[in-house]
């Protein structure tokens, strides 16, 4: 240990870190209570329903949503990577296209190991659809810029919404709980800038003043882009796509009459109609586990985030980067072998005695 | 519903968006790189093939070639031990010549010194008779004639010649 610390390149970057870590943990949210908080950033509004990308309808009955624009970025990214990648096929794969014969031959295999090689062949592209998409929309979810940067959602409409939600309920707002933020000149284009903790305004205030003063805009940052599968739109799609495939494979493979009957079932009794019954019940709960197991890991991953970035600025949202990417490939790779399992028991046909 | 974000715009937006990228990523990835595996799979087997009929020609060659070897060598194992018994069928053939030939020389070499002898025995012969025969015309000269003496005496050789024959 003391020759560690003799060595000087590692004296060096033992300071350097720990004057890092200072100053993060001086200039963010705790240090925010003694005066400093020079870099400390508040807490971008959290909600779970997508924002919109733009103010307003895009066309009549369609809003452009946030999250439908990083969707599209993870189609856009992986169809070109898809092109370089297969551009110049050649027997002996390298670059790109080496890296997506290896994965793709990795799953693959696998499909093959669990369903067997000619099912496999079938279930194969939407099982690889599927884990590349959730991925890729994971990982660009944690890219800068995701959920930093946007528009400024104007207070009166802030308040007008916080107004409706809660005559909703049968009540009225409290116009002190709700936290406006107060932005540099009129923005359309705008982020919440480090240092910026104390320049916070409750809508109370907003109103008392007739506005944020000259200059100043207050209201709430809508993000242009949000992480895709922060989206219970985008995990439902994918959900439901997923298991239409599913029965459609089950309906192809064993005929309508023989996938039916797994879930409703006169043949063995009273038992077995219920045991269908229960299957038919599983069948929707799993659509609903789906939707919701990805959703809330990489909604809590974000909220996670920017609960980081809080509290320690600089330094202490890297492991927790790490972990995301960790969290986003494994939310993937969970999601396709799902769909490949639940692919795999559908096509089997109940019971061990019915195929000979 | 609504307080979690879930309208049916926004569903079948992200909907088609995932059909669109099934679409495009089936074209553009799976397709091309699943023949190409495919392809260099098969390749691979045909290489192996050919490897295979390769290695089983070169392997019957090898063992045509020995063959031939062995085929060659024992025809100079052949050849040799044909030569072999030339040689010594050639060899017998001249010992037993020149075995012949000394035999006939020392044959011939016995019938000379026997003939030599035999001469010389006759000429000793002839001259002891004579000797013989004068010796005793000096003794009884006067009584005796020549013929009657000639036959005691030859009668007295022929003794002395058998006993000689003899010893």
């Amino acid at each position: 240990m003391s020759g560690l610390l003799g060595n000087p390149k590692v004296l060096a970057i033992l300071i350097i870190t720990g004057i890092v870590f200072l100053t993060s943990l001086a200039g963010g949210a705790l240090g925010n209570a003694f005066g400093f908080g020079f870099l400390s950033t508040p807490i971008a509004s959290i909600q779970i329903p997508a924002e919109p990308f733009l103010p307003g309808e895009l066309f009549p009955g369609f809003t452009l949503m946030n999250t439908m624009v990083t969707a599209w970025l993870s189609i856009i990214v992986l169809a070109v990577i898809s092109y370089l990648a297969t551009r110049n096929l050649s027997e002996v794969p390298r670059g790109m296209q080496n890296l997506l014969e290896v994965f793709i031959e990795f799953f693959l295999n696998l499909a093959e190991s669990i369903a067997g090689k000619e099912r496999a062949r079938r279930f194969f592209p939407l099982v690889m659809t599927i884990f590349l998409y959730i991925m890729i929309s994971n990982w660009m979810g944690i890219l800068p810029g995701y959920g930093t940067i946007g528009w400024i959602e104007p207070a009166e409409e802030v308040i007008h919404h916080q107004e409706e939600l809660a005559e909703d309920d049968g009540g009225h707002a409290n116009l002190e709980e709700i936290n406006l933020h107060v932005f540099e000149g009129d923005g359309g284009f705008v982020y919440l800038a480090p240092g910026s903790l104390d320049q916070q305004i409750t809508a109370e205030q907003f109103e008392h003043d007739q506005g944020a003063g000259d200059g100043k805009t207050a209201g709430l940052l809508i993000p242009f882009l949000r992480s895709a599968n922060t989206d219970v739109n985008t995990t439902l799609a994918i959900a439901l796509v997923a298991m239409v495939m599913v029965h459609f494979w089950g309906f192809s493979t064993l005929g309508f009459l023989g996938h039916i009957g797994k879930f409703i079932n006169f043949k063995e009794g009273p038992i077995g109609f219920f045991v269908g019954i229960l299957e038919a019940i599983s069948e929707l709960a799993r659509i609903i586990s789906f939707t919701f197991r990805l959703f809330g890991n990489i909604f809590a991953g974000e909220v996670l985030l920017v609960a980081m970035a809080f509290l320690l600025p600089l330094i202490g949202i890297i492991p927790f980067l790490g972990l995301e990417l960790f969290v986003g490939v494994i939310q993937a790779f969970i999601f396709a072998m799902l769909t490949l399992v639940f692919a795999v028991m559908a096509t089997t046909s109940h019971g061990g005695e019915d195929h000979h | 519903m609504g307080a979690l974000g879930i309208n049916l715009v926004g569903l079948i937006t992200q909907i088609v968006s995932f059909v669109i990228l099934f679409a495009i990523l089936y074209k553009l990835l799976y397709r091309p790189i699943l023949g190409m595996l495919e392809q260099r799979a098969n390749r691979i087997q045909e290489s192996l093939e050919t490897a295979d009929r390769v290695r089983q020609e070169a392997t019957s060659q090898q063992e045509a070639m020995q063959g031939q070897i062995e085929a060659a060598r024992t025809e100079g194992q052949q050849l040799i031990a044909q030569a072999r018994e030339v040689a010594d069928r050639f060899r017998e053939e001249e010992l037993a010549k020149a075995r012949q030939d000394i035999e006939g020389e020392r044959t011939r070499a016995t019938a000379n010194i026997q003939r030599e002898r035999d001469a010389a025995i006759e000429d000793l012969r002839r001259e002891f008779a004579g000797m013989a025969i004068m010796a005793a015309e000096r003794v009884i000269e006067r009584s005796l004639d020549a013929p009657t003496h000639q036959d005691i005496i030859n009668r007295v050789l022929e003794e002395g010649n058998s006993r000689a024959g003899r010893n």
